[in-house]
């Protein structure tokens, strides 16, 4: 998968967790999961599970720990995607 | 360095089967504090309660340390609770009334120990049906600190954001003589208490999740 179709599916595994759709949907690397999406803290153990089940990897803690941006979430999964090849 | 880290669950803002679902309370819940739940606390409290609570300490501890080292990652299981003290005849009631603020603890209050990157802080925590609020101190005298919680009406996070600010000044004017107070944020988005238009400055800790605000601030 590219970044891009990467980030495509990365909206619909972040939306059910924000109230701002205005910010979703201009969502870019840089966009910060807690500061511009007003994502509560306590929902990123629910979207790094949504991601593991939407992109069938297995995301470690460590590498959970860097996903607090869009560009290092893509950054994680594109890394777990390509260990599978 | 005096610090201060608050946190509150709102329950109903959680999702409790997932919560009981290893694959989830497992990146939360380090395998000595799953050893804890088995050994104590499941018989006073649900194990989803357990979860969320311990977040809840883990999440202020990590509010506290993050001013005194702003580059800390919070990594829930690296956070780590060593002791839970659950009161004799521990009862989990509704919370009633819409805001509580209070300076200490009493002993309704869950004790707790919790270490991480070589720092080892006390907490406290308040837990009811709805909601739950956790504060963490260096130290386990908590009778100079000032906490509140409050249910609000509308829980989009704009709202919540000035709630919580609004709810928290009328607390601070309580305690400071009419001084010129405001709440800003440092170059590292934590929040401050400024007083004298920025000549002193005090660490306060704002919380909210769902339909639930809160505070923490040592008194001057």
């Amino acid at each position: 998968m590219t970044r891009e179709e990467i980030l495509d599916e990365l909206k619909k595994v972040i939306a059910p967790y924000t109230t701002n759709k205005e910010a979703l949907a201009d969502i870019n690397e840089q966009t910060d999961l807690i500061k511009d999406l007003k994502i509560n803290s306590a929902n990123l153990v629910d979207i790094i599970i949504d991601a593991e089940a939407k992109y069938e990897i297995e995301i470690d803690y460590d590498s959970a720990d860097k996903m607090m941006n869009v560009g290092t979430c893509i950054d994680v999964i594109s890394e777990k995607l390509n260990l599978q090849k | 360095m005096i610090s201060t880290g608050n946190d509150i669950v709102c329950m109903s803002a959680t999702d409790i089967p997932r919560t009981k679902q290893s694959k989830f309370y497992s990146r939360i819940l380090s395998p000595s504090e799953q050893a804890l739940c088995n050994q104590a606390a499941n018989t006073f409290i649900p194990f989803e309660y357990y979860v969320w609570l311990l977040w809840s300490i883990k999440e202020s501890a990590f509010k506290y340390l993050q001013r005194i080292n702003p580059l800390l990652v919070f990594s829930p299981t690296k956070f780590v609770v060593i002791r839970l003290d659950i009161p004799a005849g521990f009862l989990m009631e509704t919370f009633s009334g819409t805001s509580i603020t209070q300076t200490g603890f009493d002993s309704a209050a869950v004790e707790g120990v919790i270490i991480c990157a070589g720092h080892e802080l006390s907490s406290r925590s308040m837990v009811y049906q709805d909601v739950m609020v956790s504060v963490v101190n260096n130290n386990e005298d908590f009778d100079n600190i000032c906490w509140g919680i409050k249910l609000i009406d509308d829980i989009n996070p704009e709202t919540q954001s000035v709630e919580v600010r609004s709810f928290a000044m009328g607390a601070i004017r309580q305690h400071c003589d009419g001084k010129p107070i405001a709440i800003s944020k440092n170059p590292d988005g934590i929040p401050l208490l400024s007083f004298d238009e920025g000549k002193t400055v005090l660490p306060i800790s704002l919380s909210h999740h769902g339909a639930f605000v809160g505070f923490s601030f040592h008194l001057c």
